[in-house]
């Protein structure tokens, strides 16, 4: 008598799948840095050849200044939007207020100023005339960290 | 009830010995340890969305170190040494683009690229070294980009004494 075939089973092998997954997301686990809330989407200026250092700044209060302009076509009439880390913006005279409170808690307060680089230069000088009148010389711009290619 | 069969099988070998033969019940096939992976792939799917979803690729951004004078910027005594002026205008033609000036200087640089260069030739002349101040002066209505350029392409030049000025 002739002995029935077995019916053999249809299964998926998983390995490669799983291989490639892992490698993915061991790929984004390296690549992904957990941007700070202070960080607003903007332009920031990128120099050439810049000397930017990704350092840590404790005790520091950043100072974003956006622009009101859209795309890269200059606007006379763009404006300056002033915030305090991810806070809703502010006008120079409140951000005074709140920097002059901040000094008087903690004196070894450092200012960075992180602007938009389409921005016009006499509104980001009006922010480093409100951090000097506070009496805070620490201060840092914000700038793109030179790539590997420069 | 369902009999189990006989237990022995008897049979005659070719040279007519009998010959008895234990009957063997089919050994019940240990089953093989199977790994279940469904969870694993699921959570693993689940952190490879998150991931893809919440990356966004962005340069990295870093600080240029300043520092702003005390008393809001108005000098309390006069600077016994000249510093560099750089003055950083808009330029006459093209769209936000951007010209420099050095005072005293009538080669000036035209772009932050070659304000290194300058400066560092600037330092190599007598009365002048990388100690004395720059003053970056910038018209009103300069794109930040440029002053940013400016001031990194001093930093690059080895100058110690950076500042913002008025223009």
């Amino acid at each position: 008598m002739l002995r029935k075939r077995e019916k053999s089973s249809i299964t998926f092998n998983m390995a490669p799948m799983i291989d490639v997954v892992f490698l993915l997301i061991i790929f984004f686990m390296l690549v992904s840095t957990f941007a700070s809330a202070e960080n607003i989407p903007m332009e920031i200026p990128n120099p050439e050849r810049s000397l930017a250092e990704n350092v840590k700044i404790v005790d520091r209060v950043v100072i974003n200044c956006r622009t009101t302009q859209t795309g890269d076509k200059e606007d006379e009439s763009a404006k300056a939007v002033y915030s305090i880390g991810p806070n809703r913006p502010e006008s120079l005279e409140s951000i005074s207020k709140r920097l002059a409170a901040a000094h008087r808690a903690n004196p070894k307060l450092k200012v960075i100023i992180r602007a938009d680089k389409r921005l016009r230069y006499e509104y980001v000088r009006a922010v480093m005339s409100v951090v000097a009148e506070n009496e805070i010389e620490d201060m840092s711009l914000v700038a793109h960290v030179a790539g590997l290619d420069e | 009830m369902r009999s189990r069969g006989p237990r022995n099988r008897m049979y005659a070998m070719k040279d007519g010995t009998p010959r008895v033969e234990r009957y063997r019940r089919k050994r019940k096939g240990k089953s093989p340890l199977v790994l279940n992976l469904a969870p694993m792939i699921d959570v693993t799917f689940l952190l490879l969305i998150f991931f893809s979803v919440t990356t966004t690729f962005r340069k990295a951004e870093g600080f240029l170190a300043a520092k702003l004078p005390r008393d809001a910027g108005r000098p309390v005594v006069a600077m016994p040494i000249t510093p560099i002026i750089v003055r950083i205008e808009p330029a006459d033609v093209g769209f936000g683009g951007y010209q420099l000036r050095v005072d005293h200087f009538v080669n000036a640089p035209a772009t932050a690229g070659e304000l290194v260069a300058f400066l560092r030739d600037i330092h190599e002349q007598p009365g002048f070294s990388n100690e004395t101040p720059v003053v970056l002066a910038a018209t009103p209505d300069v794109a930040w980009d440029h002053v940013v350029a400016c001031w990194n392409a001093a930093l690059r030049a080895n100058c110690k004494n950076i500042s913002f000025g008025r223009q």
